[in-house]
């Protein structure tokens, strides 16, 4: 794959967002309507509880040449859950999927723990109203912890093909504490599950959809598929489970596999064709790919550094 | 009414001696039926460190001809608890079992401790190749996941095999309320079934209406087949300032003839609180199993078995 990139595209800082969020647009995820894109984010404020972040869902609509902005959210998105729920604490990412005249929406909810930091879960919501607002299937999600999915069941991506709901999603595996004075680091990796509705899914339960490149501590995220060209195309993200903060080259990278049958996957990262930049927005790491398609071309939606704290970027398949 | 006949407490943990993680309480009996003895698994607590407790399940064993004659408790804990970020990291409590075939089977609550409420709990699964001393999890993960009806605090399994089905009772929380500034669970019956003991499909629904408030909490739904119909002996409490008499547990009573569909009539269960002694302010976490052509009730009695359970026989039948 070639990919060309087209910059970064939104700043959450030169916006104002709802639910007091200032900084973060972390996973962009589209919805194509017929005459603009509405990318979805997670942003972020603080809680004045603690001081630490809750990430919010919202939207910037943009046209279709990706360089005119023509409004962003204003007002709640979807809200956040209530006490001891799944997603109290956070709604990151959203993932939306058009079926009939709804709009499926995949969240991926984070709760607060004592001995780690943080457990997610996959919720289910709806828009009626072309996805200015989603209402919630329940208080708790449609796909959590299992025998051998153990925690951080999240990141969904769910595409319908030959009439089966697909989704990818991010299972944990380890919790562990790798230095003195750290707090415990997780290792997570990408599931596969199917569903006949969307609604009710069946898990593979612990087995990787994608294998490891690095090590058993590798952790991989955000899987994002795309059709092209008679195959099917995943890219996810990718770094080590420790120090990825502060080491770019331990930090998140974009990972590729590709597959003709939706179950069997073929890692080849050399072909996925976009690295860091020498400098800029994403010169230290790139995370958070989503695909899509518009007018006939393929798009690849992006963070870069800093988990995507100053906005995300663009990028378009060359053939 | 049903007539239960008290035959005092059986067991108090704390007389208990070289097992520093068996202190206090001795919740949530469930009992294993051997030839010569019954096997009573109940869960226990070490000193509460930084003020926050484990729970390990334990068993003692009692003579079968005499209930109330001690033969052994457990060396160590049944089961380990959960590695790091594991939903049962902190506890396993409570614990229910099922002889099948060479296996026995434990289904049980885990726990795991949150910033914004103090714990949440998970049910799973867990096998013993030694006739029920010790249990091995079948995977990190728990086995019943939650669901959007189902939003969190899994726990009080009870798993029983009827119509060549298992069936799960259990309870799921529905919301967190605020006494005194802590967040307090209401939770409520439910139950789910399986073909193979893995897979499970849940009712969906709260098994018992509430009598005594909207938030009622729920607990240890115990199901025993009896005289052509399903009986259900649990126990229920207020929302708030539960922690007494006044508002404590008590052992409630409904029936069924499709394990659906209940009746709850409190007013048949026939055992309450007593006027003095070990259980003169709460009842709680019965469970009704039948021995030698008698059916008994295993229960805990004031703060929730911190001192031990109790032994009840009933006069007449279900």
């Amino acid at each position: 794959m070639k990919w060309k990139k087209l910059g970064k595209i939104f700043d959450p800082t030169e916006h104002k967002l709802p639910n007091n969020c200032v900084e973060y647009a972390q996973s962009p995820q589209v919805i194509v309507k017929d005459d603009f894109i509405r990318i979805y984010f997670s942003t972020r404020k603080i809680d004045p509880k603690n001081g630490k972040f809750l990430s919010h869902v919202s939207f910037v609509d943009v046209d279709k040449t990706f360089k005119n902005i023509i409004k962003t959210a204003d007002e709640t998105v979807i809200p956040l859950g209530k006490l001891g729920a799944f997603d109290e604490h956070g709604i990151f990412p959203i993932n939306l999927l058009e079926h009939n005249d709804e709009i499926f929406a995949y969240t991926c909810g984070w709760n607060r723990r004592s001995s780690v930091s943080v457990d997610t879960g996959i919720g289910f919501a709806r828009s009626f109203d072309g996805g200015l607002t989603f209402e919630k299937l329940g208080d708790g999600p449609i796909l959590g912890p299992s025998i051998n999915e153990p925690f951080l069941v999240g990141d969904a991506f769910v595409k319908k093909y030959n009439n089966i709901f697909h989704m990818w999603y991010m299972f944990g595996t380890k919790w562990q504490i790798y230095g003195d004075n750290t707090a415990p680091d997780r290792t997570y990796k990408i599931g596969h599950a199917t569903s006949n509705d969307g609604i009710n899914w069946c898990k593979e339960d612990g087995i990787q959809a994608v294998p490891d490149k690095l090590n058993p501590d590798e952790s991989m995220a955000l899987p994002t598929v795309v059709e092209h060209d008679s195959q099917y195309h995943m890219l996810f993200c990718y770094r080590e489970s420790s120090d990825f903060r502060s080491v770019s080259s331990r930090g998140y990278r974009i990972g590729y596999a590709f597959s003709d049958d939706l179950i069997h996957w073929t890692r080849d990262d050399n072909k996925v064709g976009i690295d860091v930049s020498f400098d800029g927005w994403d010169s230290e790491m790139l995370c958070y790919p989503h695909l899509f398609k518009c007018d006939g071309k393929v798009y690849l939606l992006y963070n870069g550094n800093e988990f995507g704290r100053f906005g995300f970027g663009l990028a378009v398949l060359e053939d | 009414m049903f007539k239960w006949e008290k035959l005092g407490k059986i067991f108090d943990p704390t007389t208990t001696v070289e097992r520093p993680w068996l202190k206090e309480f001795s919740q949530a009996p469930a009992t294993l039926i051997f030839n010569d003895f019954v096997r009573v698994y109940f869960s226990c607590r070490p000193p509460a460190a930084n003020g926050q407790y484990v729970s390990y399940s334990a068993f003692v064993d009692l003579d079968r001809s005499d209930l109330t004659k001690i033969l052994r408790v457990a060396d160590e804990p049944i089961l380990k608890l959960g590695g790091l970020g594991e939903f049962d990291e902190f506890g396993t409590y409570p614990v229910t079992v099922y002889r099948n075939h060479d296996e026995i089977v434990a289904y049980y609550a885990g726990w795991t401790r949150c910033e914004s409420v103090p714990f949440n709990t998970a049910i799973g699964m867990a096998i013993s190749k030694d006739n029920g001393k010790t249990f091995k999890k079948v995977g990190p993960g728990p086995v019943i996941p939650y669901s959007p009806d189902e939003p969190f605090v899994l726990s009080g399994p009870k798993i029983r095999f009827f119509n060549n089905k298992w069936y799960l009772f259990y309870i799921a929380g529905n919301k967190w309320v605020i006494d005194n500034n802590r967040p307090e669970p209401v939770y409520k019956i439910r139950s789910a079934t399986s073909s193979d003991g893995i897979n499970w499909t849940k009712t969906n629904k709260n098994l018992i209406t509430n009598t005594i408030e909207e938030n009622e909490a729920q607990a240890s739904p115990d199901v025993f087949f009896s005289n052509g119909q399903y009986h259900m002996f649990f126990c229920y409490r207020y929302s708030l300032n539960y922690r007494g008499k006044d508002k404590g547990y008590r052992v409630g009573y409904a029936h069924s003839k499709d394990l659906v569909n209940w009746v709850r009539e409190d007013e048949k269960v026939g055992i309450d609180i007593s006027n003095s002694g070990w259980d003169c302010e709460m009842i709680s976490y019965p469970h009704v199993f039948e021995l030698d052509g008698s059916i008994y009730m295993f229960y805990l009695g004031n703060q929730v078995g911190r001192y031990g359970f109790g032994l009840a026989k009933l006069n007449g039948k279900l």
